[in-house]
């Protein structure tokens, strides 16, 4: 069973919204992590994130905010902060997120103690396969933020020393895979 | 309610991603459309390619493929009617003024399940109390606790919270023989055009075994335990006590479903019918009878007559193209990001609903045998007489996915025992290679999803993809009008519908979740005066 959750929320065919899962191949080519620590692109699973993360001692994840401030500017949030406002109204399986599937963990029991969520401003977020250059660009800061944490929490990540090829499979075109 | 616009609030432009790309990877790329419908999107790609190839696949990816649809299903309708729909009915404020002992004792009537007991009751009812004190609700806040429509007595609400929390684990139970099966969830690894991945060697710790088997076994039975002791009762103990809703929601009663839990390697054998009704009579059914069936393949149009789309045509799938044309909010004419599909000109009721009535009137056992549970079942808590007719209706849809859980997890166990028969007389072959011949082959995949008849349209042109189209229960529920004028299943079902409240349109949900919505979308809804008495967002 793992302690800590690294999980990367998203879309990846919707532009800025795959920041979540390409933080994930990131840390995935370039560092090892040890046994404790569950490292998962989760796409948009809606309340289905509470199967990925009930149990855990801490959560980190990397998503796609709402919040004003320019494109690409990391924000970070502790699980207070989450879980401040009411959720929202719930109307389809998608309306749940982050939010929801803690409080409903809060409630049921399982909720991880300690979460970080380490989330960037986008760009856009329309039907296109890549990252705008500024969410890009904000790449490394969130690692760092990430990589931080799991020092943190006493679960450092390990650089590799030869980084393997990021799988990013939702961009490559005919020819390069 | 005098009438109703559905209106999708979202592109979706799959086809366009696809163009160029190899047939074998489109379903890497479709399980991402939507992240709650992951495998049904994978498994429709596949067997997309698969048909315009001409492919058969072994029997035991067959299984294996039938086994993940059908845990995911289960998954998702138990989450479903208790975590996303359930508080529509249920009043979690009443629940503080249930009796324990007398929720143990009512329960004890209804059902053997055994954790339905005095002390799981109090426990909740306690934990509940510790909310309420501390003046916030968490994840209930959201609810329209105390609203004139809330109508079970406070037992029956303390019964329900208690299974919401049970459901939790549950619905993680069948999640778990999603990954077992897929190495991974929420996106599955273990698809091939041509079969799956699983490496069967029952002696290798490493691939699937005898081991992981009868974990899934295991899996597959605490679950059917659950759907039958829990799940169908209190579908029936909601419906017994909110019998206008089996009058309301009725809507559109032309039914299509696809048959699945294909028996052979060509996909010509189904342990699920499917088929189409027509105007609610249940004698016109008229099925599906394999993967190639031309009455599906030469009848299914989208029209985009009201829908943001450059052009006002209707077309098959295998020709149409996706041009957005935004034009702002207008009932007159365009609203809504969704195409509407249409079968033989006519819109189309899918889910749950259809595939139950498909599966009554032709005859399927099972179909039968859990729909006469259920009805039953509500019949004596509401001491009157509940027939199938009651099934076209708000309620009566809720009623159906439970039926269909019920019958999804006997044949989940089936197909499970199929598997281990096939794989003990020593066939472990999982996998054909596809070949892509040059020039053009056109070629579809249907799969009867949690939400409905899934149907994706593929043409390649010499090894590539050239045109993509999926075909979602969502849009064919939830589509807008089309070039005749005729409402979708989401717009008809609301027209009569009740609003006790405008500024709490709970009815509107009750109705729009009934169908289990999986697109972002809005409905205006309208009163008899024509003023908009709710616009509620639908994500």
């Amino acid at each position: 069973m793992s302690e800590i959750g690294v999980l990367g929320l998203g879309n990846v065919l919707m532009g800025d919204d795959a920041f979540g899962p390409y933080v994930i191949k990131h840390l995935e080519s370039a560092f090892r992590f040890p046994a404790p620590v569950l490292v998962l692109d989760a796409g948009t699973p809606g309340l289905d994130l509470t199967v990925h993360i009930r149990g855990l001692r801490a959560l980190i994840v990397a998503d796609a905010v709402k919040a004003p401030g320019p494109p690409g500017e990391v924000r970070l949030y502790r699980k207070a902060d989450l879980l401040k406002a009411a959720p929202t109204l719930r109307m389809g399986p998608h309306e749940p997120g982050l939010r929801e599937a803690l409080l409903t963990l809060e409630f049921s029991g399982g909720a991880p103690e300690e979460v970080l969520l380490v989330g960037v401003i986008p760009d856009d977020v329309v039907y296109r396969v890549g990252l705008s250059t500024p969410v890009q660009e904000a790449v490394p800061a969130a690692v760092a933020e990430i990589l931080r944490e799991l020092d943190r929490l006493g679960a450092p990540a390990e650089p590799r020393k030869t980084p393997l090829a990021m799988d990013l499979w939702w961009e490559a075109v005919e020819g390069e895979r | 309610m005098t009438d109703a616009w559905s209106s999708g609030q979202m592109w979706r432009g799959i086809e366009v991603i696809l163009k160029g790309r190899d047939p074998r990877e489109a379903w890497l790329f479709t399980q991402r459309i939507c992240g709650v419908c992951t495998t049904v999107h994978a498994i429709t790609s596949v067997r997309a390619v698969e048909n315009a190839i001409g492919l058969e696949i072994p029997i035991n990816a067959q299984y294996i493929r039938n086994i993940i649809m059908a845990a995911h299903c289960l998954h998702d309708h138990i989450v479903h009617f208790y975590q996303l729909s359930a508080l529509d009915w249920v009043d979690v404020v009443s629940a503080l003024k249930a009796d324990p002992r007398a929720t143990a004792a009512l329960a004890e009537t209804l059902s053997p399940w055994p954790k339905n007991g005095y002390r799981e009751f109090a426990a909740v009812k306690d934990k509940l109390t510790g909310y309420v004190n501390a003046g916030q609700l968490g994840i209930f806040a959201n609810g329209y606790w105390g609203h004139p429509a809330m109508k079970l007595p406070p037992e029956i609400n303390l019964l329900a919270v208690t299974h919401y929390l049970q459901a939790l684990d549950i619905q993680r139970q069948a999640n778990k023989v999603v990954a077992i099966l897929g190495s991974k969830t929420p996106n599955i690894q273990n698809l091939a055009v041509g079969g799956v991945a699983n490496a069967i060697n029952l002696d290798n710790p490493s691939t699937l075994n005898m081991d992981k088997l009868f974990m899934i076994k295991d899996l597959l039975t605490e679950v059917a335990a659950f759907i039958q002791q829990v799940y169908l009762v209190d579908v029936a103990a909601v419906a017994a006590h909110y019998p206008d809703w089996l009058g309301y929601g009725k809507g559109v009663t032309n039914y299509l479903a696809v048959p699945d839990m294909p028996l052979d390697t060509k996909g010509t054998q189904f342990d699920l019918p499917g088929g189409t009704i027509m105007a609610g009579n249940l004698g016109s059914v008229k099925p599906f009878t394999s993967f190639n069936d031309a009455y599906f393949r030469d009848n299914v149009q989208e029209s985009i007559a009201h829908a943001w789309y450059d052009g006002d045509w209707s077309r098959h799938p295998y020709e149409e193209d996706t041009v957005p044309h935004y034009t702002d909010f207008d009932p007159a004419k365009k609203y809504s990001w969704v195409k509407a599909p249409r079968f033989s000109g006519q819109p189309m009721q899918v889910g749950p609903l259809a595939q139950m009535l498909v599966g009554y009137a032709s005859g399927h056992e099972l179909t039968k045998k859990w729909a006469t549970v259920v009805l039953d079942t509500a019949s004596s808590l509401a001491k009157t007489k509940l027939g199938p007719e009651v099934l076209h209706s708000t309620l009566g849809r809720h009623a159906c996915r439970a039926v269909r859980c019920a019958v999804l997890s006997d044949l989940s166990l089936k197909h499970w025992g199929l598997l281990a028969e096939n794989i003990g007389k020593g066939d472990l072959a999982i996998f054909n290679e596809p070949v892509f011949p040059s020039g053009e082959q056109r070629g579809f995949g249907f799969h009867e999803a949690p939400r409905g008849a899934l149907s994706h349209w593929v043409v390649i042109r010499d090894g590539k993809i050239h045109n993509y189209q999926c075909v979602v229960p969502s849009t064919w529920n939830a589509g807008p009008r089309d070039d005749k004028g005729q409402k979708g299943p989401y717009e008809a079902s609301l027209v009569g519908n009740p609003v006790a409240d405008p500024q709490r349109p709970l009815e509107v949900l009750r109705t729009v979740h009934s169908f289990d919505p999986c697109l972002a979308c809005a409905i205006h809804a309208v009163d008899a005066e024509g003023n908009e008495v709710s616009r509620v967002n639908v994500l």
